[in-house]
C-alpha cells in the first residue's frame, strides 16, 4: 500500500513537473527555431555573436600568449607557431586579437549599459514631468547633439586622457543624449496614454507612474538601443584608438593595433588584416542581429520588402 | 514656410552656443592648464621659478579669472575671428584655421558628390531589378560597406596603393587653385575610400525608398496613361523617394565630418582633422577648442541646410 503511494506520487510528481520542464526546453528550442526560421540573417549574426562572447570569456584558456607580451622576434609572418605573425615590438598577434574580444566587448558593454541607461531615465522622466527641466535638459541634447560624434568623443579623450575607463566614459557620454532623445519621444506618447491616466485617477503618485507604467512599457525600444548601439560603441572605440587617443597603445585594442599595422603596411601587411577582420566581423554579426531585433519589435517592418 | 524658416533660424544660435560652452567648460575640465603644460613640458628651471612662470603665464591668457568672464572673452574674440594663440604651432589658431578649413571642405564636398553620384544610381537599379543579380551584387556591396569600419577600408586602400602601385603619401598639399590636377590626384583616394563607407546607406535607403513608391497608386497611373518606364522611374517614383534620403544625408554630416577625420590621418592630408588629433594629443587647448568649434559650426550649417531643403522639397511642409 505505501509502495504504491510512492509509485503515485512518484507518477504524479512525473506526470506534473517533467512535462512542464520538457515544455519549457521545447519552448526555448521552438523560439530560437522560431527566430532563426524568421530572421536568418540575425540567426547568422547571433551566432557571430556568441562566438565573440565566448572568445571574450575564455581569453585566458584560448590565447596561446599573454597580450602584452613582448618576447618574441618583431615582425614575423604568419606561421604554424605565430598563426597570424608577431607585432612590430614582438608580441604574439592572435593573442592580442583575442585579448582584443575582451576589450572591445567590455568597453561596448559597459559603456552602453551607462550611457544608454542614463540616457533613457534622464529622457523618461524630463519627458514626464515637462516644465523649465524638460526644456533645459532639450537645449543641452542639442548642444551635445551639435558636435559630431567622433569629434565629440576626441574632445572628451582630450579632457579625460588616455585610458580604458576614460574610453567607456567619454563613450557613455556620447550615447547618452541621443538615448534621451528616444526615450523622451516615446514616454512622450505613453505619458498620453489612458492607462497612465487611469493609474493617475486611482490615486498613484507621479514616481509611481513613472516606475510602474512608463518604464516597463518602453523597455522595447531600451532593449533596441542597447543592442544597436553596441556595434556602434565598439566602432567608435576603435576609431579612437587608431587616432592614437583611445586605450593606451600596451591595450590590445583592434583600432590600436590597426595603427600600429599603418607604421609597417608595406613590410607587414598581416598587422592589418587580421585586426581589422575581427573589427570589421564583430561589427557584421552585431549589425545582423541588432537589425533583425528591430525589425522583430517593429510591427511595420515585418515581412518586408527590404 | 517663412515661420518655419524664422523658427529653424532662431534654433541655430542658441544651441551654437550651447556647444560652444560645453566645449570651453570640457577644455577647463583638464587636469593641469595651458599654463603647466608650458612650463612643465619645456621648462628646466627649479620647480619655485616655474612656479612663478605658471602664474605669470595664467595672469597673461587670463586664466586666473573667472571661467564665466574667459568664455565672454573668448566668444567676444572668437566672433571678431581671433581664436588665440597656438603654442605648438607657434602661430594664431586664425591662421591655422584659413590654411587647414578649405582642404577639409573639399575632401567632404568630393566625398558627398561622389558617394551621392553612385549610391542613388545603383540603388534605383537595385529596386527596379529587385530580386535579380544586379540586386543581389548592389546589396552585397552596400551591406560590406556598411560592417567594414572606415578606417578599415582606408588602410586597406592604401595598402592595395603602396603594394601595388608603389604610391608613396604625398609630402605636401597641393591646393586646387594652385593646381587642380594634383590637388584631385591626392584627394581621389581618401575621396573614394569613405564615398564607399556613406554610399551604403544611401543606397540602402534608396533601393528601400523605391520599392515602397513603386507600389504606390501614381505610378500605376503613370504606367497605365502610358509612360515610359524611364519617365515613371526617374519621374515620379524616384523624386518622391529622395526625400527621406536627404534627410538622412544631413544625419550623417557628422559622420562625414568624422570620416574626414580618419581620412586625413590615413592618407596624409594636412587638414582640420589632422590638426585636431595633433592639438589634442600636444594639449594645444586654443586649437582643439577653435577646430571643434568650427566643425560644430560646420555640422548645424548641414543639418540646417537639409531642413531647409527637405522644406523646400515637401510641398506639405512648404504650405503647412
Amino acid at each position: 500500500m505505501a509502495r504504491r503511494l510512492e509509485l503515485t506520487i512518484g507518477m504524479v510528481q512525473e506526470a506534473g513537473l517533467a512535462p512542464e520542464r520538457v515544455g519549457r526546453a521545447r519552448g526555448l528550442l521552438r523560439a530560437l527555431s522560431w527566430f532563426a526560421a524568421r530572421q536568418p540573417l540575425g540567426a547568422i549574426g547571433g551566432v557571430i555573436v556568441l562566438a565573440l562572447i565566448a572568445t571574450a570569456i575564455l581569453a585566458p584558456q584560448l590565447a596561446p600568449h599573454g597580450a602584452k607580451d613582448a618576447q618574441f622576434t618583431q615582425y614575423l609572418p604568419p606561421s604554424a607557431e605565430f598563426p597570424m605573425g608577431t607585432d612590430h615590438i614582438g608580441r604574439d598577434i592572435l593573442s592580442r586579437v583575442i585579448w582584443g574580444a575582451r576589450l572591445s566587448l567590455y568597453v561596448g558593454l559597459v559603456s552602453v549599459a551607462f550611457g544608454v541607461t542614463l540616457g533613457a531615465l534622464w529622457g523618461i522622466i524630463t519627458a514626464y514631468f515637462g516644465g523649465w527641466a524638460d526644456g533645459a535638459s532639450q537645449r543641452a541634447v542639442d548642444a551635445l547633439m551639435a558636435l559630431p560624434p567622433i569629434v565629440l568623443a576626441l574632445s572628451l579623450m582630450a579632457a579625460l586622457g588616455q585610458s580604458v575607463n576614460n574610453v567607456i566614459m567619454a563613450l557613455a557620454i556620447l550615447l547618452t543624449p541621443t538615448a534621451a532623445r528616444t526615450m523622451r519621444s516615446v514616454a512622450l506618447s505613453i505619458k498620453e496614454s489612458p492607462y497612465v491616466e487611469a493609474a493617475r485617477a486611482a490615486g498613484c503618485s507621479h514616481w509611481r507612474v513613472v516606475f510602474r507604467h512608463v518604464l516597463p512599457n518602453s523597455v522595447a525600444t531600451y532593449i533596441v538601443l542597447f543592442t544597436v548601439n553596441i556595434a556602434y560603441a565598439i566602432v567608435v572605440e576603435a576609431a579612437l584608438s587608431f587616432l592614437g587617443l583611445g586605450a593606451p597603445p600596451d591595450e590590445p585594442s583592434w583600432g590600436g593595433m590597426l595603427t600600429a599595422g599603418t607604421q609597417a603596411i608595406e613590410t607587414a601587411p598581416w598587422m592589418i588584416f587580421f585586426p581589422g577582420l575581427a573589427i570589421s566581423l564583430t561589427v557584421f554579426g552585431l549589425n545582423l542581429l541588432g537589425d533583425s531585433i528591430r525589425d522583430l519589435t517593429d510591427p511595420r517592418l515585418r515581412g518586408g520588402l527590404g | 514656410m517663412r515661420k518655419y524658416l524664422a523658427r529653424r533660424l532662431l534654433l541655430f544660435v542658441p544651441t551654437l552656443l550651447g556647444a560652444s560652452i560645453l566645449i570651453f567648460v570640457l577644455m577647463r575640465l583638464v587636469p593641469g592648464d595651458i599654463a603647466e603644460i608650458l612650463v612643465y613640458q619645456t621648462g628646466t628651471e627649479s620647480s619655485a621659478v616655474q612656479e612663478k612662470q605658471i602664474q605669470q603665464i595664467r595672469e597673461e591668457l587670463g586664466l586666473d579669472r573667472p571661467i564665466v568672464v574667459q568664455y565672454v572673452a573668448w566668444l567676444g574674440n572668437a566672433l571678431r575671428g581671433d581664436f588665440g594663440y597656438s603654442y605648438t604651432q607657434r602661430r594664431p589658431v586664425t591662421d591655422i584655421l584659413k590654411e587647414r578649413f578649405p582642404r577639409s571642405m573639399e575632401l567632404a564636398f568630393l566625398t558627398l558628390v561622389v558617394a551621392v553620384l553612385w549610391a542613388i544610381p545603383l540603388g534605383v537599379v537595385s529596386a527596379v531589378r529587385q530580386n535579380t543579380w544586379a540586386d543581389y551584387t548592389v546589396r552585397l556591396v552596400s551591406i560590406s560597406g556598411l560592417s567594414l569600419p572606415i578606417f578599415f577600408t582606408g588602410v586597406l586602400i592604401l595598402y592595395g596603393l603602396v603594394r601595388f602601385f608603389q604610391y608613396l603619401p604625398p609630402l605636401e598639399f597641393v591646393a586646387f587653385v594652385d593646381n587642380p590636377a594634383e590637388n584631385l590626384k591626392q584627394l581621389i583616394w581618401p575621396t573614394l575610400a569613405q564615398a564607399y563607407y556613406i554610399s551604403a546607406p544611401i543606397m540602402r535607403l534608396t533601393r528601400s525608398q523605391m520599392l515602397e513608391v513603386i507600389r504606390h497608386d501614381y505610378v500605376r497611373t503613370a504606367r497605365a496613361k502610358g509612360l515610359g518606364e524611364r519617365a515613371v522611374v526617374y519621374r515620379h517614383a524616384l523624386r518622391n523617394s529622395l526625400l527621406p534620403v536627404i534627410t538622412f544625408i544631413g544625419w550623417w554630416g557628422g559622420r562625414l565630418l568624422g570620416g574626414i577625420v580618419i581620412m586625413e590621418i590615413i592618407f596624409a592630408i594636412p587638414g582640420m582633422g589632422t590638426a585636431l588629433v595633433q592639438a589634442v594629443s600636444y594639449r594645444d587647448y586654443p586649437t582643439v577648442q577653435a577646430i571643434i568649434f568650427v566643425m560644430a559650426l560646420v555640422y548645424l550649417t548641414i543639418n540646417l541646410l537639409v531642413d531647409l531643403a527637405y522644406a523646400w522639397l515637401d510641398p506639405r511642409i512648404r504650405y503647412a
